[in-house]
């Protein structure tokens, strides 16, 4: 696990244990995540992936018994600490789901809507944030034209760009993204792709996927985690040509069970 | 175990390069058999079996392109089926070369007379046919420790050629010889050249052995 010492880490996980009640789902995992490069999660279902990106945004503070023990080291800070402001860490870190869930608003509502929670009131500003945020999300030539239509009459991929660019307005330095590809279709789906491979050059992204194929395209990292552990982090290329633990090679190979 | 059809396909796979392997193999053997026993008509039916191991080549590569295309394959199955990919136009062109020696065994005046030391000629034609069975069984076997020990004995094998290159030259520049027999040292001089030829191409397996087995690239020069 040679990655952080390559580039700066924008992330550091140290020693973190997360159970809900009695049940354990994550178990000592360390990992530093690249800042400005497309780190995987990948691993089967309840391995503990989305429990652990939900972690780097405190949204598992929303379940109950949940206890929390280790770090999460994000400019400086353990974000983990019970004085951190929730809402400034989201806007920094944020969350694109695995369903696109636009507000019932217009285009440029749900695009504004952040820069107006955080107190952006001047039209000419909200009109700028607006445009770059939908540019930067690949959306804008689609949308131009109607910004004033309903986000809900979007197409599927269109509907999960708009939820990026809602994102990319409050201008936060990290975005998660819970499967974000995985209820579009092909054509969709590769446009996130080019997508998050662009906005790389701007954004630190952690991605949790069943698609191996999707994590080999977007990746420069990836992590396999496996029953709460992170059991293998390495160059993309590297996790799926000469994984180092069986377990990842089985996984990858699709041999489990 | 899941996905049982596809490990299927992938036993189906590494099969055909054994049995590819194993007909060239036998096409290297019966080549210098022929050489051995100055055989014309061995030397055809060489030539002749020469479709078979082509045959190979391209259903195996299609069954490669089908893997890769629908199977998405990760890891060492990945490494498995890259190799079989590369490794079979390792065997077809030995097989090509198995080709040349035949032909040229065809044009040579029979007996075939070795006009050199024949003990490091015996040396190389054992050395190169041993390389060749060592270079399919480490595929099959997976053994990386034999695989390694393929570009020390090429070395060997290298120096053997130019050894009697070198002696076939000064035995043509001290004699008196006729045109015919010229021209069998030439073929002969051919024929050393696919050998060593033949031997690279089994390093280049043995390589490839050592990335299917390991993943390390350094060996893929």
């Amino acid at each position: 696990m040679d990655i952080a010492t390559k580039t700066s880490v924008e992330i550091s996980v140290k020693s973190l244990n997360l159970w809900f009640g009695k049940f354990q789902a994550l178990k000592n995992i360390n990992i530093g995540i690249q800042k400005n490069q497309v780190t995987a999660l990948i691993g089967p279902s309840g391995c503990g992936k989305s429990t652990f990106i939900k972690t780097l945004d405190r949204m598992n503070d929303l379940v109950d018994n949940v206890k929390i023990t280790g770090e999460v080291v994000y400019q400086g800070r353990n974000i983990l600490d019970s004085d951190t402001d929730v809402v400034e860490l989201r806007k920094q870190i944020g969350m694109v789901f695995q369903k696109p869930n636009p507000f019932p608003k217009s285009i440029f509502d749900n695009v504004a809507y952040g820069p107006r929670v955080h107190g952006v009131r001047k039209k000419q500003n909200l009109n700028e944030v607006v445009e770059r945020s939908l540019k930067a999300a690949a959306l804008w030539e689609e949308v131009k034209d109607r910004l004033n239509e309903s986000a809900l009459r979007l197409s599927g991929g269109q509907q999960q760009r708009l939820c990026i660019a809602r994102l990319l307005a409050v201008e936060p330095d990290v975005l998660l993204m819970d499967e974000p590809a995985s209820a579009l279709d092909p054509i969709a789906t590769s446009k996130i792709e080019d997508l998050i491979y662009e906005l790389k050059n701007d954004y630190t992204i952690i991605i949790v996927t069943h698609n191996m194929q999707q994590a080999g395209r977007v990746a420069t990292n990836t992590a396999f985690f496996y029953l709460g552990e992170l059991v293998e982090y390495a160059p993309t290329i590297d996790l799926f040509e000469r994984p180092q633990d069986k377990r990842t090679e089985d996984y990858v190979t699709g041999k489990f069970g | 175990m899941a996905r049982t059809r596809y490990v299927r396909k992938l036993k189906e796979l590494r099969q055909n390069v054994i049995d590819m392997g194993a007909l060239t193999v036998r096409s290297v053997e019966d080549v210098l058999t022929a050489f051995e026993l100055s055989d014309t008509a061995l030397a055809e039916r060489v030539i002749a079996n020469d479709d078979a191991i082509n045959n190979f080549d391209r259903k195996i590569e299609a069954q490669c392109m089908t893997l890769l295309a629908l199977e998405q394959p990760m890891a060492k199955d990945l490494r498995m089926i890259a190799t079989s990919l590369k490794m079979i136009t390792d065997l077809e062109r030995i097989g090509d070369f198995v080709v040349d020696i035949a032909e040229e065994i065809i044009t040579m005046a029979k007996p075939i007379r070795i006009p050199v030391s024949a003990s490091k000629f015996n040396e190389l034609v054992a050395d190169v046919k041993l390389m060749v069975v060592d270079s399919i069984e480490t595929y099959a076997s997976g053994n990386v420790q034999q695989a390694r020990s393929f570009e020390a004995r090429d070395d060997r094998i290298d120096f053997l050629f130019k050894s009697i290159v070198e002696n076939m030259v000064n035995a043509l520049a001290q004699s008196q010889c006729s045109t015919e027999t010229v021209a069998d040292v030439a073929s002969l001089l051919f024929i050393i050249r696919y050998l060593e030829r033949i031997a690279d191409h089994a390093v280049n397996i043995g390589n490839r052995v050592c990335y299917m087995e390991e993943g390390d690239r350094r060996f893929l020069k």
